[in-house]
């Protein structure tokens, strides 16, 4: 038992040496506009800023204003630990909420919202931005414009053998896996009858 | 010796008095087993809801589907894992010293281990399929959102190696139907305990010098869990009627229980609160019961708490008689515990997907 434990003691450091780059849950730690802001000029752009990098082609950023319309403009482009989104023409007096959704570095989506809140002023009250498009598609346009990344990303992938081989080993491995259970089974299954006298139905069932 | 149907036949040769058994009957299962795999499911299903992100405007979440069949997926594979931990100690429980007697029960449990590690290979590769899923929300996930997911996130690789572990430990397993305790125990114990260990990459991590330590207390967590859960549920699922062998298997076990008892509580709280302390933004005594992470892990504190009476009563009221080989009410304390670490299991999975901040 001892030897036992030793042995998985040093496999779980060894586990932990190879798959410990510095992975972190993302916080946000601060933003442009910042939470709760009373701004008096329209902000061009607004900035998160989360305390780890976020990982790149997974973030979105949203910037709702009065009536539910959207101020965010194109994809917003990840650089590090800031996330950015250009935003459209200034928008008329009110509070604005800032919606973010950006894939943390330990793999899990982090979500949150910030408002501020824009005082009357040079916006204008002649806002002609088009009411609501549907976030599905803002989201399939923002995926098809990180499809030139996540192609790079493939090619890089297919390079190194990655997820693909990967899938073609597991596959080989769940048929060559799944043919021997049936047949142990089957080939079990009339020996533990005969040995044991019992009638094959009275297997425990599995839940 | 009549064969009726319920005989296990001459090999069994139980000592007098001692009712003959070796399978685990249905109706134990359903006593066992059905409490806490619902216990378990329920959990992550309510603290699932209970910390849904709050609606964002404009920002696809994922769906229903999705959000829920994630955490419930999860906990499947936790499930499975236990299992296939519990059922991998019994041989070492049991001992190899009296064959005739502990054959027929490992007959009987061998086959269940390559089942359980089945349905735990296939709950991590469905949870892959889930997490893509969650990344891309509005889109069914295509194999390349997949294989970009595996190959883009840490916590994919891990469900992928343990699923291939899962996998590994099926055929070490067929092996082990076909050619009985050749096969050693500790193989199975090793390979079992080693497709644990990449999941707690897939829970939350660090970036400190403490990144390491957390980790490695993480994984002692996971591994006393399951090997507390898997080998109380497995021992008596399989040994309740057979007394003369729970007389020497469940003094064994209890002294297993009490190192996982204290591994687990002892590794839990330690991760519990360095994750909080090393959050930017968390001040740790008010973010215990502010934070939803607080609160999953005073919840799992609490499940502890319940569970440190139910486990005295079993070891210091129950075992003497049953090392005396008299009868007991221990399916249904078990059973008790069983559902309570069923909850603690799904309160985990959810912990280990809540905002920490």
């Amino acid at each position: 038992m001892r030897r036992l434990l030793t042995v998985l003691l040093l496999a779980c450091a060894a586990l932990t040496t190879v798959a410990a780059p510095a992975q972190a849950h993302n916080v946000l730690v601060g933003s442009d506009p910042e939470k709760n802001a009373k701004l008096s000029r329209w902000p061009s752009k607004v900035t998160l800023e989360f305390d780890q990098p976020a990982r790149r082609g997974f973030s979105q950023v949203t910037v709702t204003g009065p009536g539910g319309v959207r101020f965010d403009q194109g994809k917003p482009s990840t650089s590090g630990v800031k996330v950015t989104a250009e935003l459209k023409a200034p928008g008329p007096a009110g509070s604005y909420v800032i919606g973010y959704r950006i894939l943390s570095s330990d793999g899990h989506p982090v979500t949150g919202k910030i408002t501020f809140t824009l005082d009357a002023s040079e916006g204008g009250d002649a806002v002609t931005v088009p009411v609501d498009e549907p976030a599905a598609t803002a989201t399939l346009q923002s995926r098809q414009a990180d499809g030139g990344e996540l192609s790079a990303q493939a090619t890089e992938a297919a390079q190194n053998g990655g997820a693909g081989m990967a899938v073609v080993w597991i596959a080989g491995a769940l048929v060559l896996l799944g043919g021997a259970t049936v047949v142990a089974m089957r080939r079990s299954a009339p020996r533990d009858s005969t040995q044991l006298s019992d009638k094959p139905s009275d297997k425990p069932s599995d839940k | 010796m009549s064969l009726t149907e319920t005989s296990p036949g001459p090999s069994a040769s139980p000592p007098a008095g001692s009712p003959p058994s070796t399978g685990a009957p249905v109706w134990r299962w359903t006593v066992l087993a059905g409490p806490m795999v619902t216990a378990a499911v329920l959990a992550a299903l309510a603290g699932t809801s209970l910390t849904a992100a709050e609606a964002v405007p404009a920002i696809m979440l994922p769906g229903p589907v999705v959000e829920y069949g994630l955490p419930v997926v999860r906990v499947l594979l936790d499930l499975a894992a236990l299992a296939v931990v519990g059922l991998s100690l019994l041989p070492k429980l049991l001992g190899w010293r009296d064959p005739d007697r502990t054959e027929p029960v490992m007959r009987r449990v061998r086959p269940v281990a390559v089942t359980a590690a089945w349905i735990w290979a296939v709950c991590a590769f469905t949870a892959v399929v889930f997490h893509a899923a969650e990344l891309n929300p509005g889109a069914f996930p295509t194999p390349g959102s997949i294989a970009s997911y595996v190959n883009d996130v840490g916590a994919g690789q891990g469900l992928v190696i343990s699923g291939a572990c899962a996998l590994a430990y099926a055929a070490v397993g067929l092996l082990a139907v076909r050619f009985g305790e050749k096969v050693p125990a500790e193989l199975r114990i090793v390979v079992a305990l080693f497709g644990l260990l990449p999941i707690p990459v897939t829970g939350h991590a660090v970036d400190s010098v403490w990144h390491d330590p957390i980790m490695i207390s993480m994984e002692l967590h996971v591994m006393g869990a399951a090997a507390w859960t898997g080998g109380l549920a497995v021992t008596v699922l399989y040994l309740a009627r057979r007394r003369d062998l729970l007389a020497e298997v469940l003094p064994r076990f209890s002294r297993l229980a009490t190192v996982c008892l204290l591994l687990v509580s002892a590794s839990g709280v330690i991760t519990g609160l360095a994750t909080l302390a090393l959050t930017p933004g968390v001040e740790l005594p008010g973010a215990i019961l502010t934070s939803s992470y607080g609160l999953l892990g005073v919840a799992k504190v609490a499940c502890v708490a319940v569970l440190i009476p139910l486990a005295a009563h079993i070891r210091y009221r129950l075992l003497p008689r049953i090392e005396r080989q008299q009868a007991t009410a221990l399916v249904g304390w078990v059973a008790v515990e069983l559902t309570v670490m069923g909850v603690a299991y799904g309160i985990a999975v959810v912990l280990s997907r809540a905002p920490v901040g």
